[in-house]
């Protein structure tokens, strides 16, 4: 390939050597950077013409040119350099890095800024950064990059998007994911329907990011106005660069595994268990059986191989510059019948129409296939809920069976067989393996992402940038469940096929002015109209009481009886219009204000326009003279403040409506009432405050950051809670009504701690004190739930005034009276009772007298529950090192978390009083008064999981600290030298090991801390621990 | 030439901006909703309105975010299912109606709240049918007669929810003298505005005799207005027949033979008891007189639809209590096996509801044998006891499941008193409605009563899978009760009003139930 470039770098020299004027003579030389290195491609130009050459692979340069005659060097990254031609006919030139071409620059919406002159607080992650991790999604590799940002993957399911929160969560009742922009659009985010699980973001081939910002003030994000309320993910693809074509590939295989399982009984002790909750209430044993020992949990779980590859082609002329990728991801989630295979495209293309226009496209085209399962915390075939319940001493298959599998008979039971036990299991859950081998969820997307943009040089100070683009994600579903046995056991088998499809198209016009006046006044204006339209379209057929089993792949015309359809239809549109001043005195003293006018269809007429101001000032004290004398301490220092108004538009598409749904009644037709409808409705907003500092020690070798914030939400549109004897539809009315507020403090640092030729080490860490506090709920009434719907959730967590939002909420236990077995609980004056597990009621209980029953008492779900911890960390944070030595790489990260609560509801399920299989803390239970046991698990009783584990509350039995101290990643690379990798004509050859999710140290007994939601662990399938090796090659 | 081109670029921007008009973005309405404003503006949407109630009845919503994705409370499934399991004649064999069962639920379980919640929604969603029809009528959208119609169902489902609300949030009638205890609100007003709920919130608790009153006013209304007479709706002889209800739990024995009397000839047992209960036959029999219909596409789902839980999932077996109760003769037709009851296993479930596949059993909110054992007790109660009648009434709903009715038949010999007379209707209630959810009302009615009193919720078999062996026919059932009895003074014996009712009402907030 070298050979290749010479032959047209010859051509190109020949080339230009035809303008060159005949009485010159000729000039040579070598131009090389600091450190000695030949440098290729530079421009050599002589001044004031058009005749120049560029350097040669060697740095080498031949040009034609007199006496007198002022030649320029150029190349990017460098500060250009001129000399006059002299008599000498040799030259050796030495170009130095160009400090304010290389500065970096921050993506700040609707354009980008130097990082010195940035005011507002924002995180910025580089692609490279987080090239190797192997995620489905580049989101997931986030997660402890950034002061204030918190991503959580609560489970090992491929394609499960990752919670984000971008300093704590900024809503009750609506949307709390932030806004994604892609290369200036905002994409649809969340998932894209079809059936098995879909993250719109993981249609992002991670390995075309050049980098993300991450919005997070007041003053970063009010650009985004109505939309910014939960910050604001902006991410950059790469594009090409002027010079020769790069090609980049990169490949990594991987296995995952579960980072843990459930401590389970074997069959021995599930014995001796089961047959205890039977005579503890006087009925004979119902578990009979040893000879199988059934690790069913495993039986479910798997190590997966994963294997991501990547290839990309860049590079550019002087008109054109270009970017072209192709990706193929095929990752096998660590539970049976979850998978995802990506194939993506991207082609981002630049050209320079003439000296003042350039126009371009950005195009990405990926194809996203998943395979899901269920995965129900308490549906009857939920992989984990089922699997922690199989009974050990039965067996997974059965020859004698004609389905080959241990499932009853006849097989219109649909539980899984019950071996030698006298009694059926628990919940007549079926058999796990069967259902996940046969039953089929996919989703297939197909994403893309296009824009066009023009950019014009009106003058040199004012550009005009025009863009549109468009994201499109049709996604296609499936799900076929078996007539035999598991969930589409009772309708005699399922099939159904969907469609959705969302469209966005984005129109954007940008005006940019940036001049200077009198040397010292730097001034930017921005303005910017932008119009913006969503539409989501659905629909799906299905047909039940199949007629064979054969038909299992997609709807067939008449091979059902029972016929559905349906679908729907919404859209959304908004139009803002908004301008920003920048103005800065010698990059000393800095002022931004920007004001968004955002109209929204989501509201009435009445409202559906409003105005989101921002504010923000700097001031770099390290530039004062009175500083001078410490520059060589304190490089830099600089204090920013911002204010901003801000707004949440992920509200639903007609909240402020009166409004029907089709309601039928049987076969005929029907009409119901299902929305209350609120002409008033208004904005959300959010105030939201920064102060923060910027400090460089030692010539910049010690960066430290702090921020402190505070987010006052405002307006929250809460769906207010009507009382339920009204019969308001959903019970909820939407209503401006609702405060709260997020306060914190960021610290970043980083440290060069060697920066030698052989041995580079860079240390970073990061720490964010986060505080959420509901302030305000429409007339101060609790809400029960949270904004959960989730039976599994709900239950566990209230908002309340004064607590954090979704808060635990449950009754404080004691533990077990060691005279009898029952659990003692608090009421809420701080007096202890005693739950008579015999008898299902509640007496009062002295410690001092625990062998005499008290007077009779009561448990009240209306007044003797409290809240029992918050479920939002309170501080997190990362450590990590990047050591370099010679060709060797070594990297990792620490990530932490904590200060919140959990309710291990998983726990309560593994210590469940059923026919069903327990996890090993119910070893722990009382059995005498001579034999207590951990003073924790009272006795236990058949079938009484209502009462003696409190199955329809929260409990602080379960509740548990979140702290963690996890290693995410480690990872070790090695480049080929200079020397041999040039023989093999490579730029850059490293192969590395990388291993991810490797150790967590932590107190919590459940598999994994962050294996939560709303503060909730209720039966996940373990998150993957995953060990990968690969390769990255340029060209 | 350059400037040429920088206004054709600046050109196709300004069109851009045309295309994107204010109206195309910003005005957008529903695609996939009808405006409230506009559900009574045509025969059509108001015909579909009404449907749109039973809708409520039939399915609810639980708590789900879909409209119509409710598990059958009140009348499409939980009134059976809630019913039964607070009853000792049924066990509940697997976690999910065990709060019910055992009687460990409090103000947040989802069964009893659910009750509330989506018995109320039914009932607001009477209220704004009765004012969208005044309305349409005034308008000559509709005329009197059809609005009439509609009013009439509305009346009658709003009468049956609250009725079947105070059952489980209130003490029966006689609890106090003039049942000037308790009962629930009995709404009238269709809350849609704010002004709606702020005046609506103020109103507490009705008292039980009041909640009877309006009750038996909007039966009575029923009767008079509705002349739509398909089983699936609310029809004049439903509201008379659920008068008869009405008027048993009242002790308004005179009434129920009454209103009962209004109905000879209008309906008739079937030849075999189980046919009601084929679900071909479900609107078609001469027995059933008000039952709710569901769809393949419309119906409470594998989480709640009867046959789903019942049978499907066999979740609720028959008692070993009420099987081997020596009243219910070993060759009665309702053991049937295949016909009423099937065996799994040794254990005995029903069979009254069987389409598992679609789920498309009517679910049996009132039948004729209902108002006939109704109208035989009432005879027997009578301040002079007609027990003739009573016992021919009683005989005639007995003798059909009798192998052989000639020597099986009750006799004025073998209930010769008022009290075997009482006390054998009343197994024989809990013998022909089992499964049908019936058991409750009747344990809540007769609390203190003066003949066959129950003390609070009696005790039951453990819950789990009973044993086969349990249910070998030859001996009455007496023990082991794995769970115990809660005496009728028990704060348990009724529902807590919902804690969402409780923190948003601060009227009702003031009102729980005691205990609670």
């Amino acid at each position: 390939m070298r050979s290749k470039f010479k032959w047209i770098f010859s051509l190109l020299l020949a080339l230009s050597m035809q303008f060159v004027f005949a009485q010159e003579k000729t000039v040579t030389g070598v131009v090389i950077d600091k450190s000695g290195i030949p440098l290729p491609g530079v421009n050599v130009v002589i001044k004031g013409t058009s005749n120049g050459v560029q350097t040669d692979f060697d740095g080498k340069f031949s040009l034609k040119s007199k006496e007198g005659d002022n030649v320029v060097f150029s190349f990017i990254g460098y500060k250009s350099k001129s000399l006059q031609i002299n008599k000498s006919n040799n030259y050796n030139v030495t170009l130095e890095s160009d400090a304010v071409q290389m500065e970096e620059l921050v993506v700040i919406g609707y354009g980008t800024q130097k990082k010195r002159e940035v005011t507002g607080a924002i995180s910025k992650v580089s692609g490279k950064d987080i090239a190797n991790i192997v995620t489905p999604s580049f989101e997931g590799a986030l997660a402890g990059r950034a002061t204030g940002v918190q991503i959580t993957t609560a489970n090992g399911i491929v394609g499960q998007a990752p919670r984000i929160r971008i300093r704590g969560i900024a809503s009750i009742s609506s949307g709390t994911y932030p806004l994604v922009v892609v290369d200036g659009m905002a994409i649809t985010t969340g998932d894209v329907g079809g059936i098995a699980n879909t993250n719109a973001l993981a249609d992002i081939n991670p390995a075309d990011i050049e980098s993300m910002e991450i919005l997070k003030d007041g003053a970063a994000t009010a650009i985004y106005g109505s939309r910014a309320a939960n910050g604001v993910i902006l991410i950059t693809t790469k594009s090409g660069k002027k010079g020769t074509m790069k090609v980049n590939f990169s490949s990594s295989l991987a296995v995952a595994s579960a980072v843990k399982k459930y401590d389970l009984l074997n069959t021995a002790d599930f014995l001796v268990i089961s047959n205890e909750k039977r005579t503890n209430r006087g009925q004979a044993p119902w578990a009979v059986g040893s000879a199988f020992d059934t690790d069913w949990q495993s039986a479910v779980l798997r190590d997966a191989p994963q294997m991501n590859h990547s290839l990309s082609f860049s590079g550019g002329s002087e008109k054109t510059k270009y970017y072209l990728s192709l990706g193929l991801t095929d990752q096998t989630g660590v539970t049976l019948s979850n998978d995802m295979k990506r194939y993506s495209v991207r082609a981002n293309i630049d050209q320079d129409v003439n000296k003042w226009l350039s126009i371009g496209t950005n195009l990405s085209v990926t194809r996203t296939e998943y395979n899901g399962l269920n995965t129900g915390g308490n549906s009857l075939s939920g992989n984990i809920f089922n699997a922690i319940r199989q009974l050990p001493n039965t067996p997974i298959y059965d020859t004698t069976n004609p389905t080959g599998y241990n499932i009853t008979l006849p097989l219109s039971t649909n539980t899984v067989g019950q071996g030698q036990n006298t009694d059926p299991v628990g919940d007549n859950i079926p058999n796990i393996v069967y259902v996940l081998n046969n039953n089929k969820y996919y989703s297939k997307v197909n994403r893309t992402l296009a824009s066009v943009f023009a950019n014009a040089k009106l003058t040199s100070d004012l550009t005009f940038r025009v863009q549109a683009s468009a994201d499109n994600a049709i996604t296609a579903g499936f799900q076929y469940l078996n007539p035999i046995h598991g969930d589409g056991r009772s309708v005699n088998g399922y099939l159904l096929n969907d469609n959705t499809e969302y469209l966005s198209w984005n129109w954007q016009n940008i005006l940019n002015y940036k001049k200077t006046f009198a040397e010292n006044h730097n001034l930017g204006l921005t303005f910017v109209s932008e119009y913006q339209k969503t539409k989501y379209q659905y629909f799906f057929g299905s047909g039940s009481d199949l007629l064979s089993t054969f038909y299992n792949q997609n709807l067939v015309t008449n091979s059902y009886a029972t016929k559905d359809s349906g679908g729907s239809v919404s859209e959304n549109g908004i139009i803002s219009y908004l301008g920003r001043a920048t103005y800065n005195f010698k990059e000393k003293y800095f002022v931004q204000g920007s004001i968004r006018r955002d109209g929204i269809s989501k509201l009435g007429l009445n409202t559906r326009w409003n105005n989101f101001p921002g504010v923000s000032a700097g001031w770099t004290v390290s530039k004062e003279d009175f500083m001078s004398s410490l520059r060589n301490t304190v490089s830099d220092l600089k204090f920013r403040a911002s204010y901003s108004q801000v707004g949440n538009t992920d509200i639903g598409n007609y909240p402020y409506l009166g409004l029907t749904s089709s309601s039928p009644y049987g076969s005929l037709n029907g009409l119901g009432y299902t929305q209350f409808g609120n002409n008033e409705l208004e904005w959300e907003s959010s105030i939201k405050t920064d102060f923060g500092v910027d400090l460089g020690l030692f010539d910049n070798r010690l960066n430290l950051t702090f921020d402190y914030y505070k987010n006052d939400i405002d307006k929250l549109i809460l769906a207010v809670p009507t009382s339920p004897s009204l019969g308001i539809p959903g019970n909820t009315i939407n209503k401006n009504i609702g405060k709260l507020n997020n306060k914190g403090y960021e610290f970043s640092a980083s440290f060069k701690a060697i920066a030698t030729e052989n041995v580079n080490w860079e240390l970073s860490a990061n720490v964010t004190l986060a505080k959420n506090e509901v302030t305000k709920l429409f007339n101060g009434q609790d809400i029960l739930g949270g904004g959960s719907a989730n039976v599994n959730i709900a239950p566990n967590i209230i908002v309340r005034e004064g607590e954090s939002i979704n808060s635990l909420y449950g009754f404080q236990y004691w533990g077990v009276n060691k005279a009898n077995g029952n659990p003692v609980y608090y009421k809420a004056d701080g007096s202890l009772v005693e739950g008579n597990i015999a008898t299902s009621s509640y007496f009062v209980f002295d410690p001092n007298n625990p062998g005499t029953q008290g007077a009779a008492s009561s448990l009240s779900a209306s007044t003797d529950r409290k809240v029992l911890g918050n479920t939002l960390p309170t501080y997190f944070g990362a450590f990590s090192s990047k050591f370099n030595y010679k060709n060797f790489d070594f990297g990792f990260m620490f990530r932490f978390s904590g200060g919140n609560k959990i309710f291990n509801s998983t726990r309560r399920e593994l210590v469940n009083q059923n026919l069903n299989n327990n996890g090993t803390e119910i070893l722990g239970r009382w059995q005498s008064a001579s034999s207590p046991g951990d003073g924790w698990t009272p006795k236990l009783w058949a079938s009484g999981n209502t009462f003696v584990n409190l199955s329809g509350n929260a409990t602080s039995r379960f509740v548990e600290d979140g702290d963690f101290i996890s290693l995410d990643n480690v990872s070790i690379g090695y480049s080929l030298p200079k020397l041999v990798s040039e023989k093999i004509k490579v730029d850059n050859f490293r192969i590395f090991i990388q291993g991810q999710n490797i150790l967590m140290i932590t107190k919590y007994r459940g598999l994994d801390p962050e294996m939560e939601s709303a503060g909730v662990d209720i039966n996940g399938t373990p998150r993957s621990k995953i060990i990968s090796m690969g390769i990255n090659v340029s060209l | 030439m350059k400037n040429l081109i920088k206004i054709l670029l600046f050109s196709v921007v300004v069109f851009g901006m045309n295309s994107c008009t204010e109206e195309k973005i910003l005005e957008l309405s529903p695609i996939n909703n009808i405006s409230e404003k506009d559900a009574f503006t045509t025969p059509s949407l108001i015909e579909s309105s009404m449907n749109g109630v039973y809708n409520a009845a039939g399915i609810g919503q639980f708590n789900s975010t879909n409209p119509n994705g409710g598990r059958g409370y009140v009348w499409g499934a939980a009134f059976v299912e809630q019913g039964d399991c607070r009853g000792e004649d049924v066990v509940n064999t697997a976690t999910f109606y065990q709060l019910t069962y055992t009687a460990t639920y409090d103000p947040t379980t989802a069964n009893n709240v659910y009750y509330w919640v989506d018995g109320y929604r039914l009932i607001n969603r009477c209220n704004l049918m009765i004012e969208g029809v005044n309305e349409a009528v005034a308008k000559g959208i509709i005329t009197s007669t059809v609005g009439n119609d509609y009013i009439g169902q509305a009346k009658f489902l709003r009468a049956i929810t609250h009725f079947e609300l105070l059952s489980y949030f209130a003490r029966p009638y006689n609890f106090t003298a003039g049942a000037s205890h308790l009962g629930i609100p009995y709404r009238e007003v269709g809350v849609n505005s704010q002004a709606e709920i702020d005046s609506e919130t103020l109103k507490p608790r009705n008292t039980v005799a009041e909640c009877y009153t309006k009750i038996l006013a909007d039966l009575n209304d029923a009767e008079s207005l509705i002349t739509s007479t398909v089983k699936f709706k609310g029809s004049k002889n439903a509201a008379i027949a659920f008068k008869t209800r009405v008027y048993l739990h009242k002790r308004d024995w005179a009434n129920v033979i009454a209103e009962g009397s209004k109905l000879n000839g209008k309906y008739a047992l079937t030849t075999n008891p189980g046919d009601p209960f084929v679900t071909a036959n479900n609107f078609s029999n001469t027995e059933s007189i008000f039952s709710l219909q569901f769809s393949a596409t419309s119906n409470p789902g594998v989480n709640a639809a009867l046959a789903s839980m019942y049978k499907g999932r066999r979740l609720v077996t028959i008692s070993p209590i009420i099987w081997r109760n020596s009243s219910w003769l070993a060759d009665d037709k309702r053991r049937e096996e295949g016909v009423l009851v099937e065996t799994v296993a040794g254990r005995k479930y029903t069979n009254k509801y069987k389409d598992v596949t679609n789920f498309t059993d009517a679910s049996p909110v009132i039948r004729y044998a209902e108002v006939v054992l109704n109208m035989a007790e009432a005879q027997a109660r009578l301040a002079t006891p007609n027990l003739v009648a009573s016992l021919t009434l009683l005989n005639s709903v007995r003798n059909r499941s009798l192998a052989v009715p000639a020597t099986q038949a009750y006799t004025a010999v073998t209930l010769n008193s008022q009290l075997a007379l009482v006390q054998a209707i009343l197994v024989e209630r809990r013998i022909e409605f089992l499964m049908e959810g019936r058991r409750w009302s009747d344990i809540q009615r007769l609390q203190n009563d003066d003949l066959a009193p129950i003390n609070g919720i009696p005790a039951k078999v453990s819950n789990g899978a009973p044993a086969a062996a349990l249910f070998t026919l030859g001996t009455p059932y007496t023990g082991p009760y794995g769970v115990a009895a809660v005496p009728s003074s028990d704060f348990k014996v009724l529902w807590p009003i919902p804690q969402i009712e409780l923190n948003t009402n601060p009227t009702l907030a003031a009102q729980q139930n005691p205990g609670w």
